[in-house]
C-alpha cells in the first residue's frame, strides 16, 4: 500500500540537541498507527511535524507525496487533522460552535458557510454521540465528553487522516475505552489514524501498526505482537516484564515484575 | 485488525442524564448570502447592533443638541444644509461636529484594538490601555507634538510611542505576551515610565499648560477639528480589510497556538498581524484625542456579555466603544464640572473600578 503520509529523514527540536533525529516513517492508507514510547521520547514532536505545526531543522514531511511545507495550511488542513494535548475551549462556547471551528480549512473570507459544512458538523456530533448535547455549554461537560466534544471538532475537519496526540490522558479507564473505541470505529470506517499513547495494552490492543520509539528514533515498527516484546520492554523502558497474551483479544499484555521492596530505585 | 471484542454497552456515547435524548438541536445559524459570499450571523449580535446603533445615534443628537450652544434637533436638517445662523454653524462645524466624529471614530477603534489584543492573548486583561500601549503613544504624541513639530507628525509619533511600549512590554515579561500576570506588571511599568517621559516633555517644553499635559496623558476630546477626524477615520477604514481578514483565524487561535497551526490558521503570524493592527489602531486614537483609559479594556467585554457569543465579536465590540466614548463626553460636556474636564479622566475614574474587579476575579480563578 502507498503511504498516505511520510517522514523522510525527518531532524525536529531547536539548537545542537534535536527532539528526533534522521527518523523515517510511512503511514499507509487506511492504518491505525499508534506511537509509543519513553516520556520524552520525541513521540508528540513527530507527530506535531506530521501534522505540518512543527517545522522540521531537516528532512521533510510528505503528504501524498508532496511536501507539506510546499503546501498552503490551509490545504494541507482539509487532509489532515490534528489534535494536540491541551487545546483551549473559548469561554462560553458550546458543543455545536466548538465542532463549527473544525470547518475553518474549509472556509474563504467571503464564503464561511456552506452545506458541506452542516452535513459535516452533523455527523461529527453524531459519530461522537454528542448530537443531544449541542447546545450544552462546553465547560460544563464532564471530561470525558469534552473530550468527545474536540474529537467532534477534528471530525468535523473531515479530513481522510486524523493525528491524536495522547487523546485519552486525564480520562477514567471506562472513558479511554470509550474514546479508544470510537477511534477504533472510525479507523475501520476508512480514516487513516496515527496516535500517540502511553499504555501499552490500549496501544497493543487497537493498533494494526506500532511504532516505538526511543530517544528520538524508531527502534520497532509492526504489528503489536511483533513490537511488545519483553525484551523491547526491557531495553527501551527499563522495565523488566513478561508478555502474555491479552485473554480477550491475543494481543500482548506487559506484566511487570515486583521489585524486592527494599532495593532503591 | 487486531481488535476481535465487539463493542460493549459501555463503549456507547454517554449522554447526560436527565438530556431529553430527541433533542438533536444541531440547529444550523442563519446564513447571510448574497452571490459568492455566504457568512454566518449571530442573530443575538445583530439585535445588539441594532440596539447600540440607535442608542449611539441618540447619544449623537444629544451631544449636538443639548446646552447653551447646543442646536436643536428641528434645526438641525436647515443648519447641515447651509441655511443655519452663525453660531449654529459654528457650533454643528467646528465646536461639536468634529469632536462627535472624532468620538465615534476614536471609541470604535480603541473597542477593536481591545477586542483584538484580549483575544490573540487569551487574556481579558491583555488590552492596550492596561499593557501601557496608550501611555507609549501618548509620550510619543508629546514627544513629536513638543519637541520635534513640524518634524515628525503626531500620529507618527504616537504609532512609534505605542510600537516601542509594546517591544518593551513584551521583552520584560520574558515570555512575550503569554503570561496575563507578567503582562499586567510589565504593562504598569511601562505606563509609568511612558508617563513620567510625557511629563517632562510637557513641563520642559510647555511649562504651565495644564490642559497640553491633560490632553497627553489622560486624553480630551476639548476642542477637536475636521483634521482629527480625518486621521481616525482614514486608519479605520485602512485597517478594516485587515480586521476583516484577521477576524477567522484570530477566532480559531483563542484555541491554542497548536490547534490553530493544526487547521491551517498560523498561529504565529495571526497574532503578529493582530497585534500590529491593534498596536495602529491604539496609535491613531491616541494621536487624535490622547490615551483615553480603559475604553479598550471594557469596550470588548460589554459586547461579549451582550452578544453572548464565543471569539472576539470584533464588530459588537467597536459598536460598544464608540458608544461608550460618545457618551462620556457627552456626561463630560454638560455636566456642572464643565467643558474643561477630559473625558478620559471620567473614563479613568469608571474603567478603574472595572480594572479593579477584574484583577481581582481573575486573581482569585487562579489566572494571575
Amino acid at each position: 500500500m502507498s503511504p498516505v503520509l511520510s517522514a523522510e529523514d525527518l531532524t525536529l527540536g531547536y539548537g545542537a540537541e534535536p527532539v528526533v533525529r534522521d527518523l523515517c516513517l510511512e503511514v499507509g492508507d487506511g492504518d491505525f498507527t499508534v506511537i509509543v514510547g519513553p516520556n520524552g521520547c520525541g513521540k508528540s514532536t513527530l507527530l506535531k511535524a506530521l501534522g505540518r505545526v512543527n517545522k522540521p531543522m531537516s528532512g521533510r514531511v510528505l503528504l501524498r507525496g508532496r511536501d507539506v511545507r510546499g503546501q498552503r495550511a490551509k490545504a494541507v488542513a482539509r487532509q489532515l487533522a490534528l489534535l494536540p494535548q491541551s487545546p483551549v475551549a473559548p469561554e462560553g462556547i458550546t458543543v455545536r460552535a466548538l465542532a463549527a471551528r473544525g470547518r475553518f480549512p474549509h472556509h474563504t473570507l467571503v464564503r464561511q458557510w456552506s452545506p458541506q459544512d452542516e452535513t459535516a458538523i452533523r455527523s461529527a456530533l453524531e459519530l461522537t454521540g454528542l448530537a443531544g448535547l449541542a447546545d450544552t455549554q462546553v465547560g460544563s461537560l464532564s471530561g470525558g465528553q469534552r473530550q468527545r466534544a474536540w474529537v467532534a471538532m477534528v471530525l468535523a475537519q473531515d479530513t481522510g487522516i486524523l493525528l491524536l496526540d495522547e487523546p485519552t490522558t486525564y480520562l477514567d479507564i471506562a472513558h479511554q475505552y470509550d474514546l479508544l473505541e470510537l477511534f477504533a470505529d472510525l479507523h475501520r470506517q476508512g480514516r487513516t489514524v496515527v496516535a500517540v499513547l502511553h499504555d501499552l495494552a490500549q496501544a497493543a490492543r487497537f493498533a494494526t501498526r506500532l511504532v516505538l520509539m526511543d530517544r528520538g528514533r524508531v527502534v520497532a515498527d509492526g504489528p503489536p505482537e511483533q513490537v511488545v516484546t519483553a525484551r523491547m520492554v526491557e531495553e527501551v523502558f527499563g522495565l523488566a516484564c513478561d508478555v502474555v497474551p491479552d485473554p480477550r483479544t491475543r494481543t500482548p499484555l506487559v506484566i511487570p515484575h515486583e521489585r524486592a521492596p527494599s532495593r532503591p530505585r | 485488525m487486531t481488535r476481535t471484542t465487539p463493542s460493549s454497552p459501555k463503549a456507547a456515547p454517554r449522554t447526560r442524564a436527565g438530556e431529553p435524548p430527541g433533542r438533536a438541536a444541531a440547529s444550523s445559524p442563519p446564513v447571510l448570502r448574497l452571490g459568492p459570499v455566504a457568512l454566518p450571523v449571530h442573530p443575538r449580535s445583530l439585535l445588539w447592533a441594532a440596539v447600540l446603533l440607535l442608542f449611539l445615534a441618540a447619544a449623537a443628537a444629544a451631544t449636538l443638541s443639548t446646552g447653551d450652544l447646543g442646536v436643536p434637533l428641528t434645526r438641525l436638517p436647515a443648519v447641515v444644509a447651509g441655511a443655519g445662523e452663525a453660531t449654529e454653524t459654528f457650533v454643528l462645524e467646528r465646536l461639536r461636529g468634529p469632536r462627535l466624529t472624532v468620538a465615534v471614530g476614536t471609541g470604535a477603534a480603541l473597542g477593536l484594538a481591545g477586542a483584538l489584543f484580549q483575544s490573540v492573548t487569551r487574556n481579558p486583561l491583555g488590552s492596550p490601555d492596561v499593557i501601557g500601549l496608550g501611555a507609549g503613544a501618548g509620550a510619543g504624541a508629546a514627544f513629536a507634538a513638543l519637541v520635534l513639530p513640524g518634524v515628525v507628525p503626531v500620529p507618527l509619533g504616537a504609532l512609534a510611542g505605542a510600537a516601542l511600549a509594546m517591544v518593551v512590554v513584551a521583552t520584560a515579561t520574558g515570555t512575550g505576551l503569554r503570561h496575563p500576570g507578567r503582562l499586567i506588571v510589565a504593562g504598569i511599568g511601562v505606563a509609568a515610565m511612558a508617563q513620567a517621559f510625557t511629563h517632562f516633555v510637557v513641563s520642559v517644553m510647555a511649562r504651565d499648560q495644564a490642559s497640553i499635559l491633560s490632553a497627553y496623558v489622560n486624553g480630551s476630546l476639548g476642542a477637536r477639528s475636521w483634521e482629527h477626524a480625518l486621521t481616525i477615520w482614514a486608519v479605520l477604514i485602512l485597517v478594516l480589510p485587515l480586521v476583516a481578514a484577521l477576524a477567522g483565524p484570530v477566532t480559531v487561535n483563542e484555541m491554542g497556538d497548536e490547534l490553530a497551526d493544526a487547521l491551517g490558521a498560523r498561529a504565529a503570524p495571526t497574532r503578529t498581524a493582530a497585534v500590529a493592527v491593534s498596536v495602529v489602531l491604539s496609535a491613531a486614537a491616541v494621536s487624535v484625542a490622547g490615551p483615553i483609559a480603559f475604553v479598550s479594556l471594557t469596550a470588548p467585554q460589554i459586547a461579549r456579555r451582550l452578544s453572548t457569543a464565543p471569539g472576539p465579536n470584533l464588530a459588537l465590540s467597536a459598536l460598544v466603544g464608540a458608544l461608550l466614548l460618545v457618551a462620556a463626553d457627552l456626561v463630560v460636556q454638560q455636566s456642572p464640572v464643565g467643558d474643561g474636564l477630559p473625558v478620559g479622566i471620567f473614563t479613568m475614574a469608571f474603567g478603574g473600578v472595572y480594572l479593579g474587579y477584574l484583577l481581582v476575579r481573575e486573581w482569585r480563578r487562579g489566572v494571575l
